[in-house]
């Protein structure tokens, strides 16, 4: 007697489900795990001939085999682990100034200040380092005005200025995370870590740094990827020898047209990504979902 | 059978805005609402009370269409409305939360079933202006929702409801919210909001102080069902059992067996021996386990033994003072180390008591009542 | 440490020391941009030559300035264009997602949830040469088949909007759905109870509540396609959009005229952070 409404209910909430789901299926299939697959099958194979192609390991072997890829996939890797440890060394004490030693208002508009230059494009902040680090810049300037140097310093095309450049562009990703779970630290865990007699040393290791873990770990994911995948950074500031990963990959599709090359190196640093992604998680033990919301 | 009996009797009163018929909710093995019947007059106040957890939401929920019966019928001025849904129901909704839309101001919240039901938009402001007139908050209308007090917010919340004029005005503890002060007022303008607009009221909640302050009729929900149904007056003084006299009100419980019975009094004997005379409405064999309930209020309080014969009469020690003004209360303990709470009079007699004297407490047999031990053992009062 | 916590001097001090120059790191490259757009100079570095306003009205070369120059300007337009587009189409899957995510339940719905958060780790080089490589797939799928050219499925802008849309997709739905999981569903049941059908009470009752976060993720959306330049580098065809435009002209080394284009992003993103902070203001409490 009963039964019919609910049944008409029912198919309404299926309809509306199939709705909802029908949009997010065809975007991560279309842009994300068929793109995915196609570029595995693509630096699987060979071209014969004129459009004629065979499976092959060869884009692989060839990345094992010659030195300049082999090298420029672990520096890329070193130096982004690098500039994520160093963000996150530099960003830790200026998130926890933020959190926890202001408050009220300064605490938000110095807040709102760490996020200003991340609201400007990527290419205008390197600009920026570029004007500052070039012969011609100001801090050449400053030093041969300061008597530090007699002639024009060249400071650009070097691996502290990609340095620099990759640690000034990940900041923001780095201090948001950290400043919003260290706010949501209630300041008396800190006063009772002290009251039962903690150091100011042991109190951050025992209590503000677990409780930081999913902010630290956040932050440090998406620095790491963004680092890794930057193209602009490394090449502005680094020059034509900077041998970043990414620049590869450019060539190798864009320059040189070999396709299958570059989708196997694509696949590699896809692979060493998620890799170094996975052990960060399984070392502190968070979960990717928690951690990316 | 009795589906259709029920049936025809509705039909014979045409004065019940909304009945149910043996409704039933089941989440699982879990029975929520257990076959429920009742029938509400046009224009009361009627109450559903009971612990959390019995399942008065549930049966709330199912009369605003939220939720579909696994059987039975409900029927709003006569009709089934188990095949509405609830945005065609007569019946509106006073929310727990209340539910108000902060994105709207309140005359906007206010107009927002005017809106649905398609009255034309000239008429929305004299409505408006008339219901908020009702609820004491005239010119509020442009206020934004943030900006009202708890006790606005939920006079919002039901002239949101009261203009459209339901049939049936469903209230969800709305009162949980607010601190004890305004809860204590808020009591009195819903009872007078339902005088004014003459709408049945259905509330429910866990609070007995607020269901018994409001309601025409008080329906005591446990487990599904309803224990029993009647006025406040009735709940309190002729509770029909051992739950509807724990659940409502304040008792002191005192077990022990039934020795004898004739008429409506009973003899008990208390595991030490002390015999004791109730009140008892059913039938109980001798040597039955029983509970008895006595309330603070009807026990006698004195120095001396007293001198008129008294049907019940213990001599206690004083364990501890409870001063609560008009409130106050004492707490005593038996030769058998029962406590009892006993309400204690401010008058000057009482001043100079303390810890550890020893009084006496009496009350006659007529003031309190015995009910037998169920098989499983009875829910403590909130 | 905390302020209720006493602490030296020299640390207190110290550490606004280190907070004051963390700062100075932060805001300096920008002011210096900003600083050399008024050189009177063909190049942006020193010496100062004096203040001009050639870099913005500058009417012919070599001296051309931001809004004379045609080629830079196209590009701010294509920008745009590709910016709204993506906008639009993220935000509407976005809520969709938001909804599906907060409201039902269904088997898979944690894989799916870890699916959706995917675009995030995939480097943005890699996602760009991946729809690449997939769209021209397809378009020679199509032209083997069928003899016919798909023309939109070789790099260009439809690439391009299509690979910023992939990943812009995911950063809306999250913020959309963390807004909509503190909506109180009962409003709804309240919008229903009060006569509005379910897709009424959804629109005049949720989707007002969550125009805060839409708003919001409209602008993050919009200001991430304008910047994006990693996927869009791949995806780029015969249109350039701004980024492309002002990294070729870095490259060549370029006039003060890039700095004056800084300064219009800068001034455009203030003012869009600006709206967005104003949009989630009334509900601060």
């Amino acid at each position: 007697m009963s039964g019919e409404p609910g049944n008409v209910n029912r198919t309404q909430y299926r309809l509306g489900f199939w709705l909802l789901l029908a949009p997010i299926v065809l975007w991560l299939s279309l842009l994300i795990i068929l793109p995915h697959i196609d570029m595995v099958l693509v630096s699987l194979r060979e071209r014969i001939a004129s459009r004629q192609y065979g499976f092959s390991l060869s884009n692989y072997t060839a990345f094992f085999t010659e030195p300049l890829y082999w090298n420029t996939f672990v520096r890329t890797a070193v130096m982004s682990v690098i500039a994520t440890l160093l963000t996150l060394i530099i960003a830790f004490p200026v998130s926890f100034y933020i959190a926890k030693v202001l408050t009220g208002r300064p605490k938000i508009a110095l807040f709102i200040l760490c996020l200003i230059p991340f609201w400007v494009s990527e290419l205008v902040r390197t600009y920026g380092w570029m004007i500052l680090l070039r012969e011609t810049g100001l801090i050449s300037g400053a030093l041969q005005w300061f008597g530090l140097a007699d002639q024009p310093v060249e400071m650009l095309y070097n691996d502290v200025a990609i340095m620099v450049g990759l640690i000034y562009t990940s900041m923001l990703f780095m201090v948001v995370p950290l400043v919003t779970t260290l706010d949501s630290l209630d300041n008396s865990l800190i006063e009772a870590g002290y009251d039962l007699g903690g150091s100011s040393l042991h109190v951050m290791k025992s209590i503000v740094i677990p409780h930081a873990m999913p902010g630290i770990m956040s932050g440090c994911i998406v620095v790491f990827m963004l680092t890794l995948g930057n193209y602009l950074t490394p090449t502005l500031l680094g020059g034509k020898d900077s041998l970043w990963f990414t620049e590869q990959i450019y060539t190798q599709f864009i320059t040189r047209f070999n396709w299958e090359q570059g989708a196997a190196f694509g696949i590699l640093l896809l692979v060493l990504s998620s890799l170094i992604v996975w052990l960060g998680l399984k070392i502190t033990k968070q979960s990717f979902t928690r951690v990316m919301s | 059978m009795t589906d259709q009996a029920f049936a025809s009797g509705v039909d014979a009163e045409v004065q019940e805005d909304l009945a149910c018929a043996l409704l039933s909710k089941h989440f699982g093995e879990f029975a929520a609402v257990d076959g429920v019947s009742f029938s509400i007059p046009r224009g009361a106040f009627f109450s559903i009370l009971g612990p959390s957890g019995c399942g008065k939401t549930t049966l709330l929920r199912m009369l605003a269409g939220f939720q579909q019966p696994d059987s039975g019928d409900i029927l709003i001025k006569g009709s089934s409305v188990l095949h509405t849904p609830p945005n065609k129901r007569p019946v509106n909704m006073v929310f727990q939360h209340l539910a108000l839309f902060p994105t709207m101001s309140v005359a906007q919240n206010i107009a927002y079933g005017l809106k649905r039901k398609g009255v034309p938009k000239r008429e929305h402001a004299s409505l408006i202006d008339e219901v908020l007139a009702k609820v004491q908050l005239p010119g509020y209308g442009d206020k934004r929702i943030d900006q009202l007090s708890g006790g606005q917010k939920q006079r919002v919340a039901i002239a949101r409801c009261l203009v459209l004029n339901p049939a049936v005005l469903l209230l969800d503890e709305p009162l949980g919210a607010l601190d004890l002060k305004l809860r204590e007022q808020m009591k009195i303008e819903l009872k007078r909001l339902q005088r004014e607009f003459n709408t049945t009221f259905v509330y429910i909640t866990h609070d007995q102080s607020e269901a018994m302050v409001m309601s025409d009729q008080v329906a005591v929900m446990n487990k599904g069902r309803f224990e029993q149904v009647g006025t406040p007056q009735e709940l309190y003084y002729q509770p029909k059992t051992a739950f509807v006299a724990s659940f409502v009100g304040d008792s002191n419980q005192y077990a022990g067996t039934v020795q004898a019975q004739s008429g409506q009094v009973v003899t008990i004997v208390t595991e030490h021996g002390v015999r004791l005379l109730s009140y008892g409405s059913q039938p109980m064999p001798s040597g039955s386990p029983v509970t008895l309930f006595i309330r603070p209020e009807v026990m006698q309080i004195s120095t001396s033994q007293p001198v008129t014969e008294q049907d019940n009469c213990l001599k206690v020690t004083i364990l501890r003072m409870l001063f609560d003004g008009a409130h106050s209360q004492v707490q005593v303990e038996t030769a058998e180390r029962v406590v009892l709470t006993v309400a204690l009079p401010q008058t000057a007699d009482f001043q100079a008591l303390e810890a550890g004297r020893s009084v006496y407490v009496s009350w006659q047999a007529s003031q309190c009542l015995c009910f037998p031990v169920s098989p499983e053992p009875a829910e403590a009062a909130q | 440490m905390i302020p209720s916590i006493a602490s030296s001097r020299f640390f207190r001090m110290s550490y606004l020391g280190y907070v004051t120059l963390f700062f100075i790191f932060l805001i300096t490259p920008l002011v210096v941009v900003a600083a050399f757009s008024f050189n009177d100079s063909l190049f942006p570095s020193l010496p100062w030559n004096g203040f001009t306003w050639d870099w913005y009205f500058g009417e012919g070369e070599p001296r051309l300035g931001l809004f004379h120059d045609e080629a830079l300007l196209d590009s701010i337009g294509v920008s745009v264009q590709v910016a709204a587009v993506t906008t639009l189409a993220s935000l509407a899957l976005a809520t969709c997602n938001a909804f599906l995510f907060e409201r039902e339940q269904f088997p898979g719905k944690n894989f799916l949830y870890v699916l959706m958060l995917m675009p995030l780790v995939v480097p943005g080089v890699i996602l760009g040469v991946s729809i690449l490589v997939f769209s021209s797939t397809v378009a020679n799928w199509f032209e083997v088949q069928f003899n016919y050219e798909i023309e939109a499925l070789r790099p260009g802008l439809l690439l391009v909007t299509l690979g910023q849309f992939a990943f812009i997709t995911t950063i809306a739905t999250l913020v959309i759905s963390a807004r909509l999981r503190k909506f109180d569903i009962t409003q709804e049941e309240a919008a229903m109870n009060l006569g509005a059908s379910r897709l009424t009470a959804i629109a005049t009752v949720t989707v007002p509540f969550l125009k805060p976060a839409l708003l919001g993720a409209g602008v993050v959306a919009f200001l991430m396609s304008f910047e994006n330049f990693n996927t869009t580098l791949m995806l780029v065809g015969s249109d350039a959009p701004l980024t492309i435009a002002m990294f070729d002209r870095l490259r060549e080394g370029s006039t003060p005229v890039l700095n004056a284009v800084s300064v219009l992003l800068m001034v455009g993103s203030a003012c869009l952070a600006l709206v967005s902070m104003f949009a989630q203001r009334p509900d601060k409490h």
